[in-house]
């Protein structure tokens, strides 16, 4: 067992050794359990360990020591699903098959990861599993279970991602926010120690972007079919032009938009700001003065010529031939995107983009490929939506990290507030950290009066009630607030915000996690390990019990993998006599 | 697409049955024949699923060179060599020499070398890439990489990377230090002068390290911590600073100095971006998520990537651990110094469905005759013809190859799926949104209940045209030999009249092709696919699990001669997917 540092019963305590044990174990790193040094001499060949970084669809690997990841590799295959999502069936039976197409669809990318992208022997590799703080138990129940069983390594160790991304810009303490595919969370972590009741969270991530992107594409990109004849290329272009058909817009064609041709514009000015989440146009005018009567109800004239004719005459696919949303069937997602599409417009200055697409199958008829233009305000305003806040259970990027700032204890909030680092791919677009700090200080703003207070009817002498201001409390922050790895820092005010903001290490962001488990692995430390022979020896526990092995699933539970989720809360003051635990279980990793 | 026949494999499971066919992850634990091996000591078939792997040698495939697996660690598992890929396209890059310098005097520079003129640079002949556009070039053309291992080592995320180790090592150490003297502290003489009172039992020792744990905002006196502290200016203003009293990282390159050359995200790759007007010009994904360091957009900033080593595998089963297959370790050859596949050992089986035959003859006759608008008519008749419908019966044959150089009795079982505890309900079909709720798959299969022989291997040249299956002696199973050649003999009149279907057919050489037959529901839909257990018994003369006599003669004859033959039987499960069933109403 290696695991030195792990009070075994955190609940118990006694008053009388306060200060011998704090001389005892001073060194803030050495008390943190996430961080607690294993084995300091490894034994031959296996110093390196391999550093495996599994998302949902993009996993890195490498071996610790190295700065850069040996492979990175869809998950299965850039065309198919990600490996997991947010949602489970909800029927036993198919979450039992989902879980064996899972199981099935990990022993794949695990073996490849050792035999096609490391070439080496898994038996003399202990591993270390970039742990996203929200990944399913189940998930990592199963990855363990094939790394021991199936491909047999002498151990397993989970650290915490987004304290590997700290540790990748030579930090410990710090607010990491990790962007990844499926969701945006949130962590303050406190010397190496996550504070995981503070962690906050958001499906506002990768995913959302796509599907986003996908959506405007559909209804305001342009797709020109290939000439059928190469003769016929002459024609013009404006009256080839059709509506985006939606086979075109393949899972692999549209990451590739996001990859190569979005980016993240400056923010909107407030005073144009909309709240596009479910607002129509002309809904409430009262609060959104950007969107005056008059110019609603031009707009359905002004999107007859696809909203871009009058603005760019220089755009020779601009004029649509078929007015592409029909004023009948303009049913209520249509028309709120039609208002942001206005709004966009107005606010971008992107230069309009055409890239070649393999066209439908059933419109194989031409030469060579389609066309696809993608509008210069799309490549530039589809992560608005990663912004746009309102939403109880969907806050914006920037919501959750004020939320999980909020949540911090007070003398630590100028800490965290000061030493934001962003990690995870999708905050790789060009820009968006400039945009999120940007958001940040927007939000914290003091909210703008509204025009028209709403007197109180019951009292009229009082005083109107105060505006609800959510982030009150953190606006004595605001000059304190830095992104470490903001590629452009303001000049802040504090001169703490300015020794801070930018000054990490260039790593990228998506890489940062698997940075940090490599630096891990050099240091001879990392998560809480779990060995060989503690698996084998409750898994021959289990087999021993009963030979069924429909059930194994639930016995192997017994095996206590490490997991924040699974540590012992202290429920009020701790008991006088602590029950032994059954095997140490730290919080966290 | 054909009838296919996959083999199951166990996967070290337990319960050796297979998953129902219908489930969506039934195709993972089945595999087609060449891909399985088999283990002769455990007498188990073997998948790639579950074998384990060792590396038993590297090689590069560009240059088919050895590499010394002492060095592959080195190379990060790259050629080392002068084998180089296309960052654009993937295409091997070669070396070219530059163009020789213009003597001036207008005649063609006579070349000074056989090798050609430095600078040397690398050139993509698919896509005209070269490396002289990123500054790349040579002065030998030779070691390509080792010129270029000084840019690599100088790499900014490595050395950044060691930075951030110098910067942790001391922390850990002393944390390690400290944390020896927490768990050991009665065996440590030095804490026992720290601690006054010796920490006897692991709850007192718990409850101190939960003390210890740094509450926030409450600095600790550690002597250690305060001369690593050297937190600048902010710290002496500012009471919160430096909570975690771990001493500040200065990056090497930060993201503000490293975005002012244009990446990492910054004001000048978004203008970068709102200027775009060419997608090609920005770097996919693939091209740059390998760089862990901050790097331009630009697809015209990538560098040569040096070609990834491969490694010939051996296998091993996972239970014995008995070499399945081993490769030679030359990296030019092809051939195996141990190969236990699957193939040498089970019964090939391949299915086919006679009627689809049929109409794949009939239309592709009719194409010949008709102009090639009518194709598109015959091939939609051909998909109709050659589909399995709703509410119909059809034959389906089965051709089995005996691979052993003794005669097999096989014997083929289809699994009934009819355990409703141990059977999920068919919500998981092919189709399951529009499944029907019946447990029972929407067909029924009958294929010959009794065994049938099939004649061993033997090298062709053994065979003798004419008598097929009486060479053998293999007529102890009368009825099936008549039935086989009975129904062998109407095989070219099927459809006049009612022919058995169900039985052996056919029996030629080491192959004996049995009919079955599928019955489909009216309201069927899916795939024709079950669960069908094979299970043969063939004579072994010896006790030693080598069923493959490596006797070349006959071995059947040597088998019968002397000793009372040990019978042996093993079974093996395979699914047999024929086909998807077009439902009622599309059908015409």
């Amino acid at each position: 067992m290696s695991v030195p540092s792990t009070p075994q019963g955190k609940s118990s305590l006694d008053p009388k050794t306060p200060t011998i044990a704090r001389v005892a174990t001073s060194s803030a790193v050495q008390s943190s359990p996430h961080y607690a040094t294993t084995r300091r001499h490894s034994l031959y060949g296996v110093e390196d360990r391999v550093i495996i970084d599994a998302g949902s669809r993009i996993w890195k690997v490498g071996f610790s020591g190295e700065g850069r990841p040996r492979d990175v590799f869809y998950a299965g295959g850039a065309e198919e699903a990600p490996l997991w999502n947010l949602s489970r069936p909800a029927d036993a039976l198919e979450k039992a098959e989902e879980e064996r197409i899972l199981e099935f669809r990990l022993e794949r990318c695990l073996r490849s990861v050792f035999h096609d992208s490391l070439l080496t022997d898994p038996k003399a590799r202990k591993v270390i599993l970039v742990e996203h703080a929200l990944l399913p138990l189940y998930i990592k129940d199963i990855m363990a279970r094939i790394l021991f069983d199936n491909l047999q390594v002498p151990s397993v160790s989970f650290a915490p991602s987004h304290l590997l991304s700290l540790l990748a810009v030579g930090r410990i303490t710090g607010l990491v926010v990790d962007c990844g595919h499926l969701e945006s969370v949130a962590l303050p972590i406190f010397a190496a120690r996550p504070l995981f009741p503070q962690l906050r969270t958001t499906p506002l991530a990768g995913a959302r972007l796509t599907s986003h992107l996908r959506a405007l594409l559909l209804l305001f990109g342009t797709y020109l079919p290939p000439p059928t004849s190469l003769s016929a290329s002459s024609i013009p272009a404006a009256n080839r032009s059709t509506r985006v058909p939606q086979e075109v817009l393949t899972d692999a064609v549209v990451e590739e938009i996001k990859a190569r041709c979005c980016f993240v514009g400056d923010g909107l000015n407030d005073d144009s700001r909309v709240d596009t989440r479910d607002a129509t146009p002309g809904a409430d005018e009262s609060s959104e003065p950007d969107l005056p009567p008059s110019e609603s109800t031009q707009s359905e004239s002004d999107f007859s010529f696809a909203g871009r004719s009058s603005h760019r005459a220089s755009s020779e696919f601009s004029i649509i031939s078929n007015p592409r949303i029909p004023a009948a069937d303009n049913h209520r997602g249509e028309s709120h995107l039609e208002a942001l599409a206005m709004l966009y417009t107005r606010n971008s200055t992107a230069t309009e983009l055409q890239m070649r697409v393999v066209p439908p199958v059933a419109q194989q008829t031409g030469t060579g490929r389609g066309t696809l233009i993608i509008p210069g305000w799309i490549r530039e305003r589809t992560a608005e939506v990663l912004f746009e806040g309102g939403d109880v259970d969907e806050s914006s990027i920037a919501e959750v990290v004020l939320d999980a700032l909020v949540k911090v204890p007070v003398d630590l909030r100028k800490t965290m507030a000061s030493s934001i680092l962003v990690a995870g791919g999708t905050s790789m677009l060009p820009g968006f950290i400039p945009r999120l700090q940007h958001e940040l200080v927007r939000a914290v703003a003091p909210p703008q009066a509204p025009l028209r207070q709403p007197s109180r009817t019951d009292r009229p002498d009082r005083p109107p009630l105060p505006q609800y201001d959510r982030y009150a409390c953190l606006r004595p922050m605001l000059p304190y607030f830095s992104i470490l790895n903001n590629p452009n820092p303001p000049v802040a005010t504090k001169a703490r915000a300015n020794a801070n903001g930018g000054k990490a290490p260039a790593f990228s962001p998506a890489t940062m996690a698997w940075v940090g488990g490599s630096l891990a692995g050099a240091l001879k430390t990392g998560g809480v390990e779990v060995n060989r022979e503690q698996w084998d020896s409750v898994d021959a526990a289990n087999h021993d019990g009963d030979g069924n092995m429909d059930v194994s699933m639930e016995v192997e539970q017994q095996i206590v993998l490490p997991d924040w989720t699974r540590s012992p809360l202290p429920a009020g003051a701790p008991s006088a006599n602590p029950v032994p635990q059954p095997s140490p279980v730290p919080v966290g990793a | 697409m054909p009838p296919t026949v996959d083999y199951h494999c166990p996967c070290l499971s337990r319960s050796a049955l297979p998953p129902p066919p219908h489930l969506p992850s039934s195709s993972f634990n089945f595999h087609a024949l060449n891909e399985l091996f088999f283990c002769e000591e455990c007498d188990a078939v073997r998948c790639n699923r579950c074998v384990s792997v060792e590396v038993s040698g590297y090689y590069c495939p560009n240059c088919l060179f050895e590499v010394p697996s002492a060095s592959v660690r080195a190379e990060k598992n790259r050629c080392a060599r002068n084998c180089f890929m296309c960052p654009d396209c993937r295409n091997t890059l070669s070396v070219v020499p530059s163009d020789p310098p213009d003597p001036g005097d207008g005649r063609m520079a006579i070349p000074i070398s056989t090798i050609g003129e430095p600078p040397f640079f690398l050139y993509c002949n698919h896509c005209r890439w070269d490396s002289a556009e990123v500054g790349i070039t040579f002065e030998k053309p030779t070691g390509l990489a080792a010129q270029l291992q000084k840019f690599e080592d100088s790499a900014p995320d490595s050395l950044e990377f060691e930075r951030l180790k110098e910067h942790f090592e001391p922390v850990i150490r002393a944390s390690s230090l400290s944390s020896s003297t927490t768990t050991a502290p009665a065996a440590h003489p030095s804490s026992a002068a720290h601690s006054h009172r010796v920490r006897t039992n692991s709850i007192t020792a718990a409850a101190s390290a939960a003390l210890a744990r740094d509450i926030p905002g409450v600095g600790k006196h550690n002597p250690l911590a305060r001369s690593g502290n050297r937190a600048g200016a902010g710290g002496n203003k500012d009471k919160t600073a430096n909570q975690d009293e771990m001493p500040e990282y200065r990056s090497r390159v930060d993201v503000t100095s490293a975005s002012k050359l244009g990446s990492g995200g910054g004001e000048i790759d978004v203008e970068y971006m709102r200027h775009l007007e060419n997608v090609g010009e920005v770097a996919s994904l693939e091209q740059r998520w390998m760089n862990s360091w901050a790097t331009p957009l630009q697809a015209a900033e990538l560098k040569p990537l040096r070609i990834p080593l491969h490694s010939k595998r051996s296998k091993r089963c996972p239970v014995c651990a008995h070499i399945l297959i081993k490769p030679e370790q030359k990296a030019q050859s092809v051939r195996y110094k141990i190969k236990l596949v699957a193939s040498n050992y089970l019964p090939a089986i391949t299915a086919a469905l006679p009627h689809q035959q049929d109409a794949v003859g009939d239309s592709s006759k009719r194409t010949l005759s008709k102009s090639t608008a009518a194709a598109a008519v015959a091939a939609e008749e051909e998909r109709s013809a050659a589909g399995i419908h709703a509410g119909k019966t059809y034959p389906f044959h089965l051709a089995l190859t005996n691979m052993l150089y003794d005669p097999i009795q096989v014997r083929l079982t289809v699994q009934r799926v009819h355990a409703p505890a141990a059977l999920p309900p068919s919500s998981g079909r092919a189709s399951p949104d529009k499944a029907p709720t019946t447990r029972r798959p929407p067909f029924a299969v009958s294929l010959p209940s009794s065994s049938f022989p099939i004649a061993a291997f033997a090298e062709a040249w053994e065979y003798e045209d004419d008598e097929d299956d009486d060479m053998f002696g293999l007529d102890d199973d009368d009825e099936f030999g008549i039935a086989g050649r009975v129904a062998g003999r109407d095989k070219d009149a099927r459809g006049a009249g009612k022919v058995k279907m169900v039985g052996v057919l056919e029996k030629k050489a080491n192959v004996t092709v049995v009919g079955g037959e599928v019955v489909i529901g009216k309201e069927a839909r899916g795939n024709v696919k079950f669960n069908m257990l094979v299970s043969y018994t063939y004579r072994s003369d010896d006790p030693a699990p080598s069923e493959s006599n490596d006797a070349d003669g006959p071995p059947s004859r040597a088998a019968v001669a002397n000793k009372p033959p040990e019978i042996k039987t093993f079974a093996f499960y395979t699914v047999v997917d024929l086909g998807p069933i077009i439902p009622r109403e599309e059908s015409r």
